[in-house]
């Protein structure tokens, strides 16, 4: 992955609570709509983020640690895509296990954020230990690029 | 940041059994339990059979279909169903990412949904 500069990272920093998740959702819109992205390709960006801090929110009620926890969401301008990062330090999770555990049931209540993310980007990479907090990155390309 | 302002629920009966829950605006992890509520609270009044009406809905997150599906289960486990009428293609999308158009029934309208009920007084099922 190319290192964004300095200049075309923008982060932004909120408290692991659910009444956040829309101000993070619409300043990635707002990153996005300004890089050129369509109406659909917002859309998918605005669930994916909002997938992911939602599962960060929720890691992080599970931790018992949700007022004390900060979560870090960079936005990485980049050419043809849009990187964004979503970095939290709670409970953390195995990817695999989720993966397995929603192929194995129709009725899923939980752990449909996962499929919506994977679907909805380019490409995804979670970096989790149990305890240690998770590192989401998720990419989506520009139109044509 | 206290007030839950971007979703809208607004619920009518249509008979004794039958109720429609109209989802303005957007659901996610902040107001889901508002949702949860209204849907358990229609079950607990003796609502048997729910068509969720999703055509003013903007955004709807995996929490928010995590609570319909839980609506769905609790409402078949007393022989009820749960539709859901008018998604935009948005949602639709959302619906068909995550394989639930094979678990709900899907209409294109409050009134379709309601069709096959008025006939058979019951669900169907």
């Amino acid at each position: 992955m190319t290192t964004a500069t300095a200049s075309s990272r923008i982060e932004l920093r909120i408290p692991s609570r659910p009444e956040f998740i829309s101000v993070a959702r619409l300043a990635v819109a707002a990153v996005a709509h300004r890089m050129g992205f369509d109406y659909d390709d917002i859309e998918d960006l605005k669930v994916a983020t909002g997938e992911a801090l939602t599962n960060a929110i929720q890691h992080a009620q599970i931790s018992g640690r949700e007022s004390d926890d900060r979560i870090v969401i960079v936005c990485a301008i980049e050419p043809q895509a849009l990187v964004i990062e979503v970095r939290d330090s709670g409970s953390g999770f195995d990817p695999e296990l989720r993966r397995q555990a929603l192929e194995q049931g129709e009725l899923q209540e939980g752990g449909l954020g996962l499929l919506l993310i994977e679907s909805l980007m380019d490409k995804v990479d979670f970096k989790t230990k149990p305890g240690k907090g998770t590192l989401v990155r998720m990419i989506k390309r520009l139109p044509g690029s | 940041m206290e007030k839950r302002t971007e979703v809208e629920l607004s619920s009518r009966r249509v008979d004794g059994q039958t109720a429609v829950l109209c989802i303005g605006g957007e659901v996610d992890l902040y107001n889901t339990p508002q949702l949860k509520e209204e849907i358990l609270g229609l079950i607990e009044g003796g609502v048997r059979r729910l068509v969720v009406d999703l055509s003013d809905t903007q955004y709807l997150d995996s929490t928010a279909l995590g609570v319909l599906i839980g609506g769905l289960k609790r409402l078949r486990e007393r022989d009820g169903e749960l539709r859901l009428a008018g998604p935009p293609p948005r949602i639709r999308k959302l619906l068909e990412i995550t394989r639930l158009l094979k678990v709900f029934e899907v209409c294109d309208s409050v009134p379709q949904a309601l069709e096959g009920w008025d006939a058979q007084g019951g669900t169907g099922r």
